[in-house]
């Protein structure tokens, strides 16, 4: 049977480029050098995050901020949302704090349009043009995070904004400009939100929105805390009430309602970081986990009824394999050891390990973290940013971890470091079946820097077929580390879509390569930290020329097969016009 | 009605934060210098900044360095003095969480006196603790061999193969260490961990029991358990264990590592003493403590909120109505400061200065049951009907979180009588 895409509005929804070149006339050129290149600066992306940082060691300061891959404009590639920071104290200014914002605006989230060119030989040329002003969006509280999904099912992406203080909503009018919908919507969160996801946990085709508070912060309460050296420094979350976290329910007139209690979700929360919905427990419907900082994590289990049930202890992923509460940060989910079921990584502190842990099915997970050679290398710096990603496109999901400490490190006071919290990045390959080995040396000169990283975003900004990662700094620069490795393998890049254009968040995908080996993805723009990511899917393919099917099954609990799709190439897929 | 002051102190190790230093701005960091070695074997000792410590740490901290420095100086001095100098030295570092110049410190001290056991093994937990374990394996070997009856060598040995997946390795040490010692709970959870993650899960169960019966308080335990029951397909005995699961891990005891706290000065040295005694409710000796603490950090939170529960205890509540006043200067929104001055204010029929106090805590903590109801009680007293009203509205929402449906029927019945009978009059509700 000859696959039946849906090519109706291709040119428009997804460049023309994208769907017909094969960059493997590329792969000649690649070098065996590092698997990254940072480019931010040469490709225009000049952003610096300001953290309002006062020297009174107020804990917002060091927690920022995220960034969002997504195609605005639909015009095929990456655009760029970048989070920024602000004053933290009222009467202060930008130019009077700590580092001082010497730009004559004041500090503001941008946005940054991607112009990428590709060439008839498939050679790229990227560049970014701030477009921040003409797009209406005017963020600038102080900002944590940003999520992605589109709410009105027009086929163009919105922006949720979370911020400490009032949170915004964002509509894409699809002309270039966002109109600010918060009120209208009712998605407003006063408290201290960082995370958020879009997702359709009760199917009727809407984008829902869960929002994480982290802390009851305010400037005039903020305790003094103390190191083990009797200095100042910053506090843990837990000197700070933890306020809980809201679950919007779309109701698909352009307005959400508040289900946080109907759904359940109120009864338990510590303070959130991170947040990734995805299904798993396999039976169709979106569950929710929440990473929290100090606190037991939550696994929502979807009861298919508009609640929730936290199932997270006996699941075995509230706490580490020691029954221990850890600091929770990001956060990923992924069938990182191809069994076909979605695995959980989450990112924590220092002296912590980060934890895998990978789902025995029925989702019962174990903390396979020592097993899988996460667990040392991960315990020497405090994680952040964090995805499953296929960076060399061999099948098998890796991680990249974006760190940076919450407590200033001593060996960096001594030398005079005067933002004593950076550490380097780190990146994991997955040698196959969820065994990890560190590769960072190989990674990027960049991934050396002792940068405060955070955010992490990921996607194909150059549309060649591997993924890039955006990297935000908290008082630093954004870094933009394109990939270089990845289309030495073969690929199938996917973008799943609904009948009205929109991506289909929570979709998965199986690719079946034969009946032995079926690669597990899924359509997300959450997971990370504070970050929102491409929600296309890059499926790596290692030196597997032809791929048997590729099946999908929608967020509505309907099922689709497409027979050997051609690879190396980007496909879209859209709902309704596969074989059932 | 019983609602006590809140008693619970407040837990210093909520605010320490481990292995830091800091500096207040960038101008003010001073690099410190070092401390040259007596011979080209040692290392030069680089010393930290301390001009942001604590005053009485500071004074330690220099004292130590200064006397260090003279037996440095001293070329007579034999390797057997300079070593425990030098070892004194990173003692009250790695006290303090200054890890480098520990390590230089322990290095040193080492390389002079390559039997003293205790060198290597501290240079060994920094390892450890730094996530070195390339560096830790070996330093542990040989302090093992060095004082091989010391238990926390082999399951210090066995975690960091644990860690690496090392599993025989791991077991090895644990069952060395259980040579060593055969009530050891910490090598019986160590094996029951290397059993978990080979899924040998009905071994790991007889291994997590034993470790249990060893260690009864170490309830965390009830975490590993309930994990190898549910590996067993035995979810009732898995859900019963999740129960009984807490906070209290398995320690190894480590009179070296242990030691170091006695080492410890400053506001949180008392702060921790006072907490011993007022939990062995020793209370005027908690209470001489925890000024001990104020005068040494007059802005510690802590400090003055635990000096007024003690002070409480001893009958002194003028004092500890001062400390609570105290806290709210520095911290307006101190949850405990504000209950606890309610609760006294109340107890000496202040009524109408406790509610501002209550309404506070309420407010800024929803969940707050014992605060929603005293302050519902308060108002009751003032015939304030229609705010208490109100306020019992909110703790109903409180309650109903709490999922209580005996406690939530008597609230609901004692709101008609609030909101219809005039006077309203002080409910009988017991605290949850």
């Amino acid at each position: 049977m000859k696959l039946r895409y849906s090519l109706c509005k291709l040119a428009s929804l997804f460049s023309c480029v994208s769907l017909c070149v094969s960059v493997n006339a590329q792969i000649s050129n690649r070098t065996s050098g590092a698997v990254f290149d940072e480019v931010a600066e040469r490709v225009g992306l000049s952003f610096r995050h300001y953290n309002g940082m006062t020297g009174k060691f107020f804990l917002p300061e060091i927690m920022g901020a995220g960034a969002a891959l997504f195609d605005y404009d639909n015009d095929g590639d990456l655009d760029v949302f970048l989070v920024q920071g602000a004053v933290l104290e009222p009467g202060s200014k930008p130019n009077g704090t700590l580092f001082p914002w010497r730009d004559a605006e004041s500090p503001r989230g941008r946005l940054f349009r991607n112009d990428l060119e590709i060439g008839k030989d498939g050679s790229r040329k990227l560049h970014f043009v701030d477009v921040t002003e003409k797009s209406g969006i005017v963020a600038n509280g102080y900002g944590m995070g940003v999520a992605v999904g589109d709410i009105n099912n027009d086929g163009w992406p919105d922006l949720y904004l979370t911020n400490l203080g009032s949170n915004q909503m964002y509509l894409n009018k699809g002309d270039g400009t966002f109109v600010d919908v918060t009120k209208k919507t009712g998605t407003d969160d006063v408290r201290w939100s960082t995370s958020a996801t879009f997702v359709d946990y009760d199917r009727d085709g809407w984008l829902d929105l869960m929002v994480l508070n982290y802390a009851t912060f305010s400037t005039s309460s903020s305790p003094n805390c103390y190191a083990a050296t009797s200095a100042r420094d910053y506090c843990t979350p837990r000197v700070f009430a933890a306020p809980g976290n809201r679950l919007f329910h779309n109701k698909g007139d352009g307005t959400f309602a508040d289900a946080t209690i109907s759904a359940g979700v109120e009864k338990e929360f510590g303070h959130g970081l991170g947040v990734v919905a995805d299904d798993f427990n396999d039976d169709g419907w979106p569950d929710i986990f929440v990473a929290n900082d100090g606190d037991p994590n939550q696994l929502w289990i979807n009861q298919k009824n508009g609640t929730f049930k936290n199932e997270a202890l006996l699941a075995g992923v509230a706490v580490n394999r020691d029954g221990k509460t850890e600091a929770g940060m990001g956060v990923d989910a992924g069938d990182c050891d191809g069994n076909g079921t979605e695995d959980i990584f989450v990112t924590h502190l220092m002296e912590e390990t980060h934890i895998l842990f990978t789902n025995l099915g029925s989702a019962l997970f174990e903390d396979r973290t020592r097993e899988s050679g996460l667990g040392m290398p991960g315990s020497r710096f405090t994680g952040f940013g964090t995805l499953f990603f296929d960076y060399d496109n061999d099948g098998w999901l890796d991680l990249l971890v974006v760190n940076g400490a919450v407590q200033l490190l001593p060996e960096l006071v001594r030398k005079g470091d005067p933002n004593p919290l950076g550490q380097p990045k780190q990146l994991f390959h997955n040698t196959g079946k969820a065994s990890f080995v560190e590769v960072s040396e190989q990674a990027a000169p960049g991934f050396k820097l002792l940068e405060v990283s955070r955010g992490a975003a990921f996607g194909d900004i150059d549309n060649d077929g591997d993924t890039d990662v955006l990297v935000t700094n908290n008082n630093g620069p954004v870094r933009l580390f394109l990939n270089q490795a990845g289309t030495r393998n073969h690929w199938l890049g996917l973008r799943l879509i609904g009948k009205n254009g929109r991506d289909m968040l929570g979709a998965r995908v199986d690719v079946v390569i034969n009946k032995n080996r079926v690669l597990r993805r899924r359509t997300r723009t959450d997971g990370s930290y504070l970050s929102a990511n491409d929600p296309r899917i890059i499926v790596g393919l290692g030196n597997v020329m032809q791929v048997e099917a590729i099946r999908v099954q929608w967020p509505d609990g309907s099922s689709e097969e497409w027979k050997t799709p051609s690879v190396d190439r980007y496909l879209v897929l859209k709902q309704g016009t596969g074989n059932r | 009605m019983r609602i006590g002051l809140r008693k619970r102190l407040v837990v210093w190790g909520a605010l320490l934060l481990v292995c830091v230093m800091q500096t207040h701005s960038v101008a003010q960091i001073k690099v410190g210098g070092n401390l040259a070695p007596p011979k080209p074997s040692l290392v030069p000792v680089h010393l930290p900044d301390l001009t942001e410590l604590e005053g009485d740490v500071r004074s330690q901290i220099t004292t130590q360095q200064n006397a260090l420095a003279e037996v440095v100086r001293n070329k007579t001095a034999t390797d057997a003095v300079v070593s425990e100098a030098y070892g004194l030295m990173g003692q009250t570092y790695h006290a303090y969480s200054l890890t480098a110049p520990a390590r230089e410190c322990y290095l040193n001290a080492s390389r002079l006196t390559p039997s003293d056991f205790r060198w290597i093994y501290l240079l060994a937990k920094l390892d450890q603790q730094e996530g070195d374990v390339a560096a830790a394996i070996p330093r542990f070997q040989t302090a093992g061999s060095l004082q091989p009856k010391f238990l926390a060598v082999p399951v210090n040995l066995g975690n960091i193969y644990l860690e690496l997946n090392r599993l025989e390795e791991a077991k090895a040490s644990f069952v060395k260490a259980l040579e060593n010692q055969q009530g050891s709970a910490a090598a019986y959870y160590g094996l029951g961990q290397v059993a978990l993650s080979q899924r040998a899960y009905a071994e790991a169960i007889n291994y997590f029991q034993k470790a249990l019966a060893f260690a009864p308080d170490a309830n965390r335990i009830h975490y590993s358990l309930a994990m190898a029951y549910r590996g067993l397909g035995d979810s009732e005995n898995a859900r019963a264990h999740l129960a009984q699961q807490g906070s209290v891990g398995v320690r190894v005891a480590d009179p070296l590592l242990d030691g170091l706290q006695e080492l410890v000065q400053g506001a949180r040295v008392h702060l921790i003493r006072g907490r011993v005694a007022f939990e062995a409710k020793r209370y005027a000796e908690a209470a001489a403590e925890f000024r001990r603490a104020v005068t040494a950090r007059p802005d510690s939170i802590p400090a003055h909120v635990n000096l007024g529960v003690a002070l409480t205890q001893t009958g002194d509540l003028k004092g500890a109505l001062e400390e609570f006043e105290a806290t709210l200067r520095m911290d307006p929104q101190n949850t405990t400061a504000h209950y606890n001055l309610g609760v006294l204010l109340a107890r000496d029929n202040k009524h109408q200065q406790a509610i501002p106090h209550l309404q506070a805590v309420s407010t800024i903590n929803p969940n707050d049951f014992a605060a929603r109801l005293l302050l519902v009680q308060e108002l009751l007293k003032l015939d304030r009907c229609a705010e208490a009203a109100e306020w019992q509205r909110k703790l109903i929402e409180t309650a109903t979180r709490q999922g209580n449906d005996d406690l939530l029927n008597k609230l609901r019945a004692d709101l008609q009588r609030y909101e219809n009978v005039r006077p309203c009059r002080p409910p009988q509700v017991t605290e949850p």
